[in-house]
C-alpha cells in the first residue's frame, strides 16, 4: 500500500484536499479532525508522516506536536505543520520543537506533494502496481536536443517499435511537457546551452512526480568531461552520438524493465520453445540468456519439462550461436529438462567443425523434434 | 490605523481565492455589493490579544455553492452539501484571517484566532459596538458578491 500519511486538520476540506493531493501515490491517507484523535490515530496505524494544522478545538496542535516529542514511540515521526499560522513567533516556537518542514495556508496541493516527498519515499500508484511492461507495449520517449536530425533519427529509429517519440528542442519547454504528460523515458542533450541537460535531470530527480523516470544522456563520443559529470549526476545511462539504435532500445528495455521474453520463447504442446530470430546477434543472445533460466524455471514450475532449441532461422553458425547452445544444454541438465534442437543442415555441419559442437544433431523439423521429446529418455539429443 | 489592516485584509483575500479556489476575485465597492434578499452564508472568525476582533465573510449561499465546487473540484452533476459548504466557507475564512494576523504578529501585535463559525440568513447585517472599527471590503466574480468584515478594537495603550 505504501506510506501512511496522516493528516489533522480541524477541516473536512483541508483533509479531502491533502487525500486528493496525493490520490495519484501509492499511499494511504489518515485522517484525524484534532489534536486527541490525531494522537489516537498515531497509536493505532503508526504513520510514517503527519501533516498537523495548529489551530484546532479540544487539542491543538502546538499540544499535539508537544505530546508526540515527549513519547520514545512517537518522537521519531516526521511532522511537517500545514497551517495558516505564519506569525514568526510562532513559527519559530513550533520549529523548536522539532517538525520538519512548514507549510502555510493557502497552499498549492503539489507544493504538499513536493515538500512530503523530500521526507519519505512516493511513488505513482502505477509504479507501484503496474504489471510488467513488454517491449511491444506503448510507450512514450521524450527527446530534449536542440538538433532537430537527432529528433529525426531518434523518431525513424524507433519507428519499428510502438513507442511515442516527443522531440523538445530546450528543457524549459520538457519541464513544461512533464508537468502534463509522464514520459516513460527521458532522452536528454548534455550539450543544451548553458548546462541545461543537467539542470533539467536535477530538476527531474527533485519532483516526486518525475524522480524515477529514467533519464539518459545524449553525449558525443568525445565529451569525456560532460560524460563524466553526467555519470556523478547518476544518469540512468549514457548514449552516445552517432546512436546506435539497437543499443539505445537495449537500454531503454532494461531501464524499464521490459518483459522481452515473449520475441523468444513459447510453449507448445506442453514444450518450451526457445526459437531463435533470423537477426540472431550476440544483443539478442544476451537477451535470450537473460531470459532463460527464469523462463525455463517458470516451466518446469508448471509442471513442463521438455525444451526444443529452435535455430532453424539462421543460415550459419557462429561462436555466439555455440555458447547460447552450450548454456541452454547445461540449464536443461541442471534443471533435468529434456531438450533438443532444430537447425538446418548448414549449420549442423558448421557446428560438427567445434570441439564443444561436434556431437551436436540437430533435427531437421518440429515434428521430428517433439517425436524426440516424447520418446526419448532426458538428457538431450 | 485601518489602512494598512485594509491592505494586508485584501491581499489576504486575493491570495486564499486564487491559490486555493481558483477564482480571480476583483475589487467591488462594498457598498454596491448587494445581495437582493438572496440566502446569504457568513463565515467568521474572530482574534483577540492586544486587537481584539472579528472577521466575516459573507456571500450568497448560490456563490458559496459555486465556490465549495470549485475548491474541492467536484464533478460537474455532484452537488455540494450543506456541510461541504459551512467546512469551506470557515477554512478560507480561517486561512484569511490566519494571514491577517499573522501579518499582525509580526508587528509586534500578537492575537489568538478562534475556530470558524457559520450563520446562514436572508437579512445579513453586523451592528458594531461603540469603539469598534469597521473595515468593509467588496469583492465581485462575474455578477457574484462577495463581502469581507472585520470588526477590530485596539486594547493597546495609547501611544504618549
Amino acid at each position: 500500500m505504501g506510506p501512511k500519511i496522516l493528516t489533522v486538520d480541524d477541516s473536512k476540506t483541508i483533509r479531502m484536499i491533502v487525500a486528493r493531493a496525493f490520490k495519484p501515490f501509492a499511499c494511504e491517507i489518515l485522517e484525524a479532525a484534532d489534536g486527541v484523535e490525531g494522537l489516537a490515530v498515531v497509536n493505532r496505524d503508526k504513520p510514517d508522516i503527519i501533516l498537523l494544522d495548529y489551530t484546532m478545538p479540544v487539542m491543538d496542535g502546538f499540544e499535539m506536536l508537544n505530546k508526540l516529542k515527549a513519547d520514545p514511540e512517537t518522537r521519531s515521526i516526521p511532522v511537517v505543520m500545514l497551517t495558516a499560522e505564519a506569525g514568526r513567533e510562532n513559527v519559530i516556537k513550533i520549529a523548536r520543537r522539532g517538525v520538519r518542514d512548514y507549510l502555510i495556508k493557502p497552499f498549492k496541493e503539489e507544493l504538499v506533494v513536493e515538500r512530503v516527498g523530500r521526507i519519505i519515499d512516493l511513488k505513482a500508484k502505477n509504479e507501484a502496481t503496474a504489471k510488467v511492461r513488454r517491449y511491444d507495449d506503448p510507450l512514450h520517449v521524450l527527446v530534449v536536443d536542440d538538433k532537430p536530425a537527432i529528433h529525426d533519427h531518434i523518431r525513424t529509429g524507433l519507428a519499428d517499435t510502438p513507442w511515442t517519440v516527443s522531440a523538445l528542442p530546450q528543457a524549459g519547454q520538457a519541464v513544461d511537457f512533464c508537468t502534463h504528460q509522464m514520459p516513460d523515458v527521458i532522452l536528454v542533450s548534455l550539450s543544451l546551452a548553458e548546462g541545461a541537460g543537467f539542470m533539467l535531470f536535477q530538476m527531474m530527480r527533485a519532483a516526486v512526480k518525475t524522480k524515477s523516470i529514467p533519464i539518459f544522456a545524449l553525449s558525443v563520443k568525445t565529451a569525456l568531461d560532460e560524460q563524466q559529470r553526467a555519470q556523478q549526476m547518476g544518469f540512468n545511462g549514457l548514449i552516445t552520438k552517432p546512436i546506435d539504435l539497437d543499443d539505445l532500445k537495449v537500454k531503454i528495455t532494461r531501464a524499464l524493465n521490459l518483459d522481452t521474453s515473449y520475441r523468444y520463447f513459447l510453449v507448445q504442446n506442453d514444450v518450451l520453445v526457445l526459437k531463435l530470430p533470423p537477426n540472431f546477434n550476440p544483443t539478442t543472445a544476451n537477451d535470450i540468456t537473460l531470459n532463460l533460466r527464469p523462463k525455463a524455471t517458470e516451466a518446469v514450475d508448471a509442471g513442463l519439462r521438455k525444451l526444443l532449441f529452435d535455430m532453424s532461422p539462421l543460415t550459419s553458425a557462429d561462436v555466439t550461436l555455440i555458447k547460447l547452445g552450450l548454456h541452454v544444454a547445461s540449464l536443461c541438465q541442471e534443471l533435468d529438462i529434456r531438450y533438443t534442437m532444430i537447425g538446418s543442415a548448414a549449420v549442423s555441419a558448421e557446428c560438427r567443425n567445434y570441439e564443444e559442437t561436434k556431437d551436436w544433431q540437430l533435427l531437421g523439423s518440429y515434428d521430428e523434434a517433439l517425436a524426440f521429446l516424447a520418446g526419448k529418455p532426458p538428457g538431450g539429443t | 490605523m485601518i489602512e494598512p489592516f485594509e491592505v494586508l485584509l485584501r491581499a489576504a483575500v486575493h491570495e486564499v481565492f486564487s491559490t486555493m479556489v481558483g477564482l480571480a476575485l476583483e475589487p467591488h465597492p462594498a457598498a454596491a455589493c448587494t445581495f437582493n434578499g438572496q440566502p446569504q452564508i457568513a463565515s467568521s472568525i474572530g482574534f483577540t490579544g492586544q486587537l481584539t476582533g472579528v472577521v466575516y465573510l459573507y456571500t450568497t449561499i448560490p456563490f458559496a455553492h459555486r465556490i465549495t465546487r470549485h475548491l474541492l473540484r467536484l464533478p460537474d452533476p455532484e452537488p455540494a452539501t450543506e456541510e461541504m459548504v459551512n467546512d469551506v466557507l470557515g477554512e478560507l475564512a480561517n486561512m484569511v484571517v490566519g494571514h491577517f494576523k499573522s501579518r499582525l504578529t509580526d508587528r509586534g501585535i500578537p492575537c489568538v484566532m478562534t475556530i470558524p463559525s457559520i450563520v446562514r440568513g436572508s437579512h445579513f447585517g453586523i451592528e458594531p459596538v461603540s469603539q469598534t472599527a469597521v473595515d468593509r471590503l467588496g469583492f465581485h466574480h462575474a455578477s457574484h458578491y462577495l463581502v469581507v468584515e472585520a470588526l477590530l478594537r485596539d486594547s493597546r495603550p495609547a501611544a504618549a
